[in-house]
């Protein structure tokens, strides 16, 4: 389940009295109790026994396993946060005993609240242990360690035939036909793509020396924020703990930040639910690519696509933007008039910000910077081809491990590896050329034509579940293959 | 080594190496990023050429356009951890 008109108006209303009413005391441990809850509120019901709500647990628990491996030490406000979690978690299974219309926070009915503490008490316990083994000498390997558990598990859901096969070894546990086995309903794992970017983040930083302290509740109310918890932006923990900490002194009552807020969210929600539902009717998908008999019509199709997802996409992020800055994050933009760009380097520098940034600090940049330190390295054209395809290819592969996805990547990598070395062989006389004003609004007008067309041809890729349909549109869209 | 000597030594590398154009009048404040000189692969290049040549590591996170994008940033950067 994402966020719908009912999660966003409850939110509105949450942010006013958040701002105008609540205690500023209360504040941080009102944004980590709302986001434990989201966890569990947001996880669309799955058809695998008390999976919608092993999940959202197995992210509180992932968030509470990772701060134990990277904390310096354990506060009496963590212990104070690791009861607050347990109750809530045994609070939630207890709502089992209620009836159905009331259990308002789980997906389903919950597992028997007295199994849930059982199982998740000496997880906890344990996790406590681990902190106190780990010793300067150990603690890298161990967080290289948990990194490699996080990407595994990560590659494991999104690869179609491995989530397959774990859904049916799920159901045979049970005793039901393996048969229906489906990932998208049995192991939906609400956010957990966003979840594990932010957790490699932390355990990267940790190993790096950049980690700043954080307490076990800051730590989870930054992983899990409900705002942003399903489709971002990936913020980084420095700058969201900055936000956390200037939350008791915030003034609640300030007008601007109350109306900056709300209309953002108002942009959001035209740009998403009537723009973005709009062009959906006339985008490209495999029901409508079937009913169009022109080079024409395909290229209709397209530039809805291309549209409906940036609307879709940036009317999202301006409502989990607009829902932080009334509860007093304000969460780093993930878009910047990206199909303005010139550019396909500067076009990635201004769609899914956050995701780009992620990617560019924790792979192309270690990758990259591992090359050139080689002694016999290869030339920088090389490096940065390797570097360029590596990267793109991962955020292809991060959407869903699948062959459109992993030519999307390779559609971008070549694209920012030929402007690289366009743009390195012409600086010089670019340099010169820039100072003909008329000339260089035509050029850089032509190089916005460009890099859109590019951008939208490579969603091609992106739209459709297979490569032969791909190629098949592709070839549609310059009159082949009706 | 002062600030003097760093600037110039990163101003020749970015210049000859990342630019190429070694007689390129590159301004202490200039957006080298954002004016499209350089992009984040050169940002790799240049954290290395850091490296070697003063000694100083900047983490990846901190090799973005905000942080690297002018002379004066840089040469504030590798400073401060010389210092």
């Amino acid at each position: 389940m994402t966020f719908n008109l009912t999660f966003i108006a409850i939110f509105v209303i949450g942010g006013y009295i958040y701002s105008l009413i609540l205690p500023k005391t209360w504040r941080k441990w009102v944004l980590f109790i709302t986001s434990v809850l989201t966890v569990y509120v947001l996880q669309s019901p799955l058809l695998v026994r008390h999976m919608d709500f092993i999940l959202p647990t197995a992210t509180l628990l992932l968030v509470t396993l990772v701060w134990a491996l990277t904390a310096s030490q354990i506060s009496r406000r963590d212990i104070i946060t690791i009861v607050v979690l347990m109750m809530i978690i045994t609070g939630l299974a207890l709502m089992r005993l209620l009836p159905s219309e009331w259990r308002i926070f789980t997906a389903s009915r919950p597992p028997d609240p007295f199994t849930v503490f059982l199982v998740i008490m000496p997880i906890l316990v344990f996790t406590l242990f681990i902190h106190r083994q780990i010793t300067p000498k150990t603690q890298p390997f161990i967080l290289s360690i948990a990194i490699l558990f996080i990407v595994i598990a990560f590659i494991i859901l999104k690869t179609e035939s491995l989530a397959n096969a774990l859904s049916a070894w799920l159901r045979q546990q049970e005793g039901r036909d393996p048969s229906f086995a489906n990932p998208l309903t049995d192991l939906n794992w609400l956010g957990f793509s966003y979840v594990a970017f932010r957790l490699i983040h932390i355990l990267r930083d940790r190993q790096t020396g950049k980690l700043p302290d954080i307490g076990l509740r800051d730590m989870h109310t930054y992983i899990i924020f409900f705002s942003s918890l399903t489709a971002g932006p990936i913020d980084r923990i420095e700058r969201f703990q900055g936000d956390l900490d200037a939350l008791p002194d915030m003034n609640g009552r300030d007008p601007a930040r109350i109306v900056e807020g709300t209309t953002r969210i108002v942009v959001g929600i035209f740009k998403k639910f009537v723009v973005a539902d709009s062009l959906a009717l006339f985008a490209l998908n495999t029901t409508n690519i079937e009913h169009v008999t022109s080079a024409g019509g395909m290229w209709i199709l397209l530039y809805g696509y291309a549209f409906r997802l940036f609307f879709d996409f940036s009317g999202y992020s301006d409502i989990a933007i607009g829902i932080g800055i009334l509860f007093g994050i304000r969460l780093p933009e993930n878009f910047n008039r990206p199909y303005l760009r010139n550019t396909i380097t500067a076009f990635w520098q201004s769609w899914h910000i956050t995701l780009s940034n992620w990617v560019r600090f924790y792979i192309f940049s270690p990758l990259t910077r591992t090359m050139l330190r080689w002694r016999r390295k290869p030339s920088s054209d090389v490096i940065a081809l390797i570097g360029l395809m590596t990267t793109m290819i991962i955020i292809g592969l991060w959407h869903g491990i699948s062959l459109t996805f992993f030519m999307w990547g390779v559609w971008h990598g070549m694209g920012l590896f030929v402007h690289k070395i366009w743009s390195d062989r012409t600086r010089k006389w670019y340099n010169q050329f820039k100072k003909k004003e008329g000339q260089l609004r035509l050029w850089n007008w032509a190089g916005i034509f460009l890099t859109f067309h590019f951008v939208v041809l490579g969603w091609v890729w992106f739209a459709l579940p297979d490569v032969s349909m791909a190629f098949s549109v592709l070839g549609k869209l310059f009159g082949v293959g009706f | 080594m002062d600030d003097k000597t760093i600037r110039e030594k990163v101003k020749a590398y970015i210049t000859a190496d990342l630019i190429r154009d070694p007689d390129y009048p590159l301004q202490d404040d200039e957006g080298i990023i954002t004016g499209g000189m350089m992009d984040s692969f050169a940002l790799a290049e240049l954290a290395v050429f850091i490296e070697n040549a003063f000694g100083v590591y900047i983490p990846d996170p901190d090799l973005t356009v905000e942080k690297m994008d002018t002379l004066n940033l840089i040469v504030a950067r590798i400073m401060r951890d010389i210092q």
